[in-house]
């Protein structure tokens, strides 16, 4: 016997057998991926992989929470918004109502039907301060009131800020308290109009010395409200872009990580079958002679 | 010398090659018999009377051929080789499976995993944030907390239920190796017999050899020739089997249900240093399952930690502040606190009591990210751990087939060589015939032909 290495027909055929099932190992591989679409079936297909998956899903899901807190936030502040125009026209109507009784040749009973306007108004701004968004009294804080002023123009709410998470880490107030849109307690929208009723009937002099000051005074603060509001609004749909821009980007990011590059592995796949058959063929051409079929 | 000795010489060869026209027949039909070692007669040339006596000496040719054993053709050292790579490779193959099936109990990255199932959960915060005196969303929150728990611990089951198959798998492993150690012990019964006897002992010991290549992919057991053809099988330094007596191995499970898992001898009770698959079962059940079982605990203790730790500082719809979201479950892991899950308005959602629209607390909470944080990371380990040990996996396999092919080269069968040696015999039994004639005539002459003068 030589000492070469020998080579017989059963190691021929487990090493072939070998190539083809590495063959065959490959081709289900990619067929895996094509059918599922998804380039990492386990973590151990890329660890590095499956972490930025994991992270982008993570993303992902939070940007579409923050998307839902934005929407909720801009349809706060955009019923702030209406509800806030809406009150300043009612002080602009008022303001006409003083200018209107300041006028020394009114008679008594014009005075009183301009006081029972002003009284209309007043009520109507009640209403205006007691707008509800999803039965929630959108000028009363976060208190759990059922409305922000009580029929007399007491405030039934509080101080408190209702915020929206709209992007990562950051906090946007989407309210305006009762005090900040009409006023301190005491010092309100809503007692000014009572005194302006009141001194139409009464005091007719005080209309120009001390209440239309208080009245701009009211409509000044209402504008900064609306002003601020409109700003909060805007800074959310700013926010909301560039978060739905990052969502996209995160998205791209995650099917370039985790799915498959579909000409690729279809030409991979392609050039798999080709191998395959090719060991194959070689197979069936080498397992089958020996010396048996050469000797009589 | 004689004159019948080339009959004698003839003789000789027509046994010799048959014997061996024979043994080349036996290779070819073992051609694909697993563990067979091809088997080669030994032929001497019998020299003649080598003693010289008075009167008398040879001057012959020699006496023709004898035939010896019959001999394994095959590579100790190979073969002892063949038993070590085969040990790790089936030690690491069986890690691999384990892995791959916690891989595949994590279901990672998907939609269906856990991480899924944590987003979710943070996102029901952010939803009662959005809304926090709407019952609705706090129960919806307290279903996700309650998936949340119930898919950390089925998750824990899974892994448990492997444990326990795994042990499953190990006793049988063992019992098998038990019997493949009394087999062993009787063969080295035989194969001693039949050597003292005379006999040919290579179809025994190419049996015992196969046993033995199979213990060693079982427990890692290495092989020691002993006396009289005999062998002693070792796993981690003691002997399985000692000439004809075997020593059976048991699994040790314990009392406790989270207690290691030992391979031990069953005369004394001390542990058996097993290697190859029972090896990696015992790693399976006493590390590397416990591993993932103890990080999966950690990144739910991690979250319930981070929740409660804020939920402690909000306030409920009732003002009522200080409780915790999750709670520790009775059999292990964490539940949603039983009274949050009877009312959901005991979610401590505000920052004031009082403050029944202030979502600030849930805010915060959905914003956590240490517990999805820490099983990200386990999965991702796992991920690791499973690409290192199958990359081991491909080398091993890679050197195991390098090593099979060596010892298949040398104690295969070879048709081709075998056709030849065919050949080889038949011719030569052909010419110990015709030799045998050669002889047969010279001596027809020698009698019949000679002698014949004067003969009428």
């Amino acid at each position: 016997m030589s000492s070469a290495f020998r080579i017989t027909q059963r190691s021929l055929s487990t090493s072939t057998l070998a190539g083809l099932q590495a063959n065959l190992a490959r081709l289900q591989d990619t067929q895996a991926r094509l059918s599922s679409g998804r380039a990492i079936q386990r973590p151990s297909d890329s660890p590095t992989g499956t972490m930025s998956a994991l992270r982008l899903r993570a993303d992902l899901d939070r940007y579409a929470q923050l998307d839902r807190n934005a929407d909720d936030g801009k349809a706060r502040l955009g019923t702030a918004d209406t509800a806030l125009t809406d009150g300043l026209s009612i002080l602009r109507e008022a303001r006409d109502a003083v200018l209107q009784g300041a006028n020394s040749s009114l008679s008594a009973t014009d005075r009183e039907a301009l006081a029972a306007q002003v009284d209309g108004l007043r009520t109507s701004l009640l209403a205006v301060a007691n707008t509800k968004y999803l039965q929630q009294p959108i000028f009363a804080g976060t208190a759990g009131a059922t409305s922000a002023y009580d029929a007399s123009g007491a405030y039934q709410g509080n101080a408190g800020a209702v915020t929206r998470s709209i992007a990562p880490g950051v906090k946007v107030a989407v309210n305006a308290t009762g005090e900040e849109a009409f006023g301190p307690a005491g010092n309100d929208i809503f007692t000014v109009l009572a005194n302006i009723s009141n001194d139409l009937r009464t005091n007719p002099s005080n209309l120009t010395t001390t209440d239309l000051g208080q009245l701009d005074a009211g409509y000044l603060r209402m504008q900064n409200t609306l002003a601020s509001v409109g700003s909060r609004y805007h800074q959310i749909e700013i926010m909301q872009g560039r978060n739905q821009a990052n969502q996209l980007e995160s998205q791209n990011q995650l099917s370039e990580v985790e799915g498959v590059d579909l000409p690729a592995t279809t030409v991979n796949l392609q050039l798999q079958e080709v191998a395959y058959q090719a060991a194959l063929g070689a197979t069936a051409k080498v397992i089958q002679p020996s010396l048996v079929d050469f000797l009589r | 010398m004689g004159d019948f000795s080339g009959l004698q010489i003839a003789l000789s060869s027509l046994y010799a090659q048959r014997k061996a026209l024979q043994v080349t027949g036996q290779n070819i039909a073992n051609v694909n018999t697993d563990g067979y070692s091809r088997q080669r007669v030994e032929m001497a040339a019998n020299a003649g009377p080598m003693t010289p006596a008075v009167e008398s000496r040879y001057t012959g040719p020699g006496m023709g051929v004898t035939t010896g054993d019959t001999t394994r053709l095959r590579d100790q050292f190979l073969e002892l080789r063949g038993y070590q790579e085969h040990a790790t490779d089936a030690g690491l193959t069986q890690t691999q499976s384990v892995l791959s099936r916690i891989e595949l109990a994590f279901d990672e990255p998907s939609d269906d995993g856990l991480s899924k199932v944590i987003s979710n959960f943070m996102a029901g915060f952010d939803d009662v944030a959005n809304n926090p005196d709407d019952l609705a969303a706090r129960a919806q929150l307290v279903e996700q907390g309650k998936t949340l728990a119930a898919g950390f611990s089925q998750l824990d089951s899974a892994l448990a239920t492997q444990r326990s198959s795994t042990i499953d798998e190990l006793n049988s492993l063992v019992g098998e190796v038990n019997g493949s150690a009394s087999q062993i012990a009787e063969l080295n019964q035989s194969i001693s017999s039949a050597i003292n006897g005379g006999f040919s002992p290579n179809e025994l010991m190419d049996q015992r050899d196969q046993l033995i290549s199979k213990l060693a992919e079982q427990v890692g057991a290495t092989v020691r020739p002993g006396d009289d053809g005999q062998v002693d099988v070792f796993v981690g330094g003691t002997a399985l089997v000692r000439g004809t007596q075997a020593s059976p191995l048991r699994v040790d499970v314990g009392t406790d249900p989270a207690q290691t898992v030992r391979a031990v001898w069953t005369a004394d009770g001390y542990p058996a240093g097993v290697a190859g698959s029972a090896g990696a079962m015992l790693s399976a059940t006493n590390d590397v399952i416990p591993r993932y079982r103890d990080g999966l605990a950690a990144a739910a203790q991690q979250l319930a930690d981070e929740v409660n730790a804020v939920h402690r500082t909000g306030y409920a719809l009732d003002g009522s502040t200080n409780r915790d979201f999750f709670v520790a479950a009775p059999g292990g892991g964490i539940q949603v606190d039983p009274a949050i899950a009877a009312d959901p308005s005991l979610v401590a959602a505000s920052a004031s009591a009082g403050a029944t629209r202030d979502g600030s607390v849930a805010q915060q909470i959905a914003e956590l990210t240490g517990g999805g944080d820490a099983y990200h990371r386990l999965v991702v380990n796992l991920g690791v751990e499973a690409q290192a040990n199958n990359r081991r996996v491909d080398v091993q396999a890679s050197i195991v087939q390098h090593v099979d092919a060596a010892r298949e080269s040398a104690a295969g069968v070879n048709l081709d060589e075998e056709m030849t040696s065919m050949l080889e015999y038949q011719h030569a039994y052909d010419a110990a015939s015709r030799f045998l004639t050669a002889v047969d005539q010279t001596l027809d002459t020698l009698i019949n032909q000679t002698g014949l003068v004067g003969r009428s």
